[in-house]
């Protein structure tokens, strides 16, 4: 009985989670997005665009490793945005 | 002018510390005695230094280079050290490095001191630098906001699912770096932004002349863009010339001091006390009281 409550017990913790983790998908992406913005709108100077004073950015670029790694991903991921939020929200 | 109101306040009985920003140095030469990026004894009551941008430059970028390393790892370091070298020739590097300067005069060495002049440089630098605390905070205002959902978002994420990978990452204001970061350089800027606009007496020094007198009118239009009030004008080499120039109205509402112009120039220390700074002075001192 008791090996029956704790399978049970995984299969419902299983379903939870993968409940929170398409909760979260859209979410995530969208929060990639805000941080590869984040990125453009600091290092946007290096390749031509409206930024803040170099300056500004050099104090910022200490702590922005993840946010450097998301935009080289994104970057990777360019030529084709629509087929990751197609397959987020699971268009086939 | 400027070492010639320094002097004339310190002769008054202040203690005067005055700073050149210029890049092309002349301070030294005028008043007598070679100077350094630290203060020096000029005479009783009169400190005076040279602004060594190139070393602040320096000191910014290093101050940078160290962060970066101790914050990324090895390869990410190795490929983004090679900006390093360029940096120092990027806009705005120059104006920043001055404000810099200018921060650690009136956080470090003002205090010793009842006034600091400083000698700026030529128009188009001093309006970059004067500006840059505005227009930067601007940029601040917005980052941060941008920030704030960055972390509102990752909150949310972190709550639904806390074995998400953003759930590693910083989720609060107070653990941020960026976001602390962001609000160090917004309290530095906005101290600066006081300085310049709420305690300091900004005079310009024009010519008897209609380009001068143009070039007036375009500092105080800037000026106005930005807050920051003109304090007076110095109307410097009076009887230099004949021809006829007359003072534009959008300039009448700052008070104009006259000075001589002296044939024989300025050779020495001695001769800035011949250039008459009474009024001058008494304005400053009125409005600093």
């Amino acid at each position: 009985m008791e090996t029956i409550l704790k399978k049970l017990r995984f299969i419902l913790d299983t379903m939870l989670q993968v409940n929170r983790e398409k909760a979260c998908g859209i979410l995530e992406f969208e929060l990639k997005e805000l941080e590869n913005i984040f990125s453009l709108l600091i290092l946007g100077g290096f390749v031509g665009m409206p930024s803040p004073p170099v300056p500004l950015a050099m104090e910022l670029l200490p702590y922005m490793e993840r946010e450097l790694t998301i935009m080289l991903a994104r970057s990777d991921m360019a030529q084709d945005p629509l087929a990751s939020l197609m397959g987020i929200l699971e268009v086939d | 002018m400027s070492a010639a109101f320094a002097l004339s306040l310190a002769r008054s009985g202040k203690k005067v510390l005055i700073a050149s920003l210029d890049p092309a140095h002349n301070l030294g030469d005028v008043l007598g005695t070679k100077l350094h990026d630290k203060p020096g004894k000029v005479e009783a009551n009169l400190d005076a230094l040279e602004i060594d941008l190139n070393s602040w430059v320096k000191r910014y970028l290093d101050e940078s280079r160290e962060e970066l390393a101790r914050t990324y790892s090895y390869n990410l370091t190795l490929n983004l050290n090679s900006f390093f070298d360029i940096m120092k020739y990027s806009p705005g590097t120059e104006e920043y490095a001055m404000l810099w300067a200018i921060e650690h005069i009136r956080c470090n060495l003002a205090g010793d001191y009842d006034i600091v002049v400083y000698d700026t440089p030529p128009t188009a630098l001093s309006l970059r630098f004067l500006a840059m605390p505005a227009i930067s905070n601007l940029w601040i205002a917005e980052l941060t906001k941008l920030r704030e959902r960055i972390l509102s978002k990752r909150n949310t994420i972190t709550r639904i699912n806390p074995t998400s990978v953003v759930a590693s990452s910083c989720v609060d204001k107070a653990d941020d770096k960026i976001y602390g970061k962001l609000g160090s350089i917004k309290r530095r800027l906005s101290d600066l932004s006081s300085l310049f606009c709420k305690e300091s007496y900004i005079a310009v020094v024009l010519n008897p002349d209609v380009l001068s007198v143009s070039e007036a009118i375009r500092i105080k239009e800037e000026l106005d863009r930005i807050d920051i009030p003109l304090s007076g004008l110095c109307l410097n080499k009076r009887g230099v010339s004949t021809t006829a120039w007359t003072l534009d109205r959008s300039l009448a509402a700052s008070p104009l001091f006259e000075f001589d112009f002296i044939p024989k120039g300025l050779h020495k220390r001695d001769d800035l006390a011949s250039i008459d700074t009474k009024d001058l002075v008494a304005d400053f001192l009125a409005t600093k009281s």
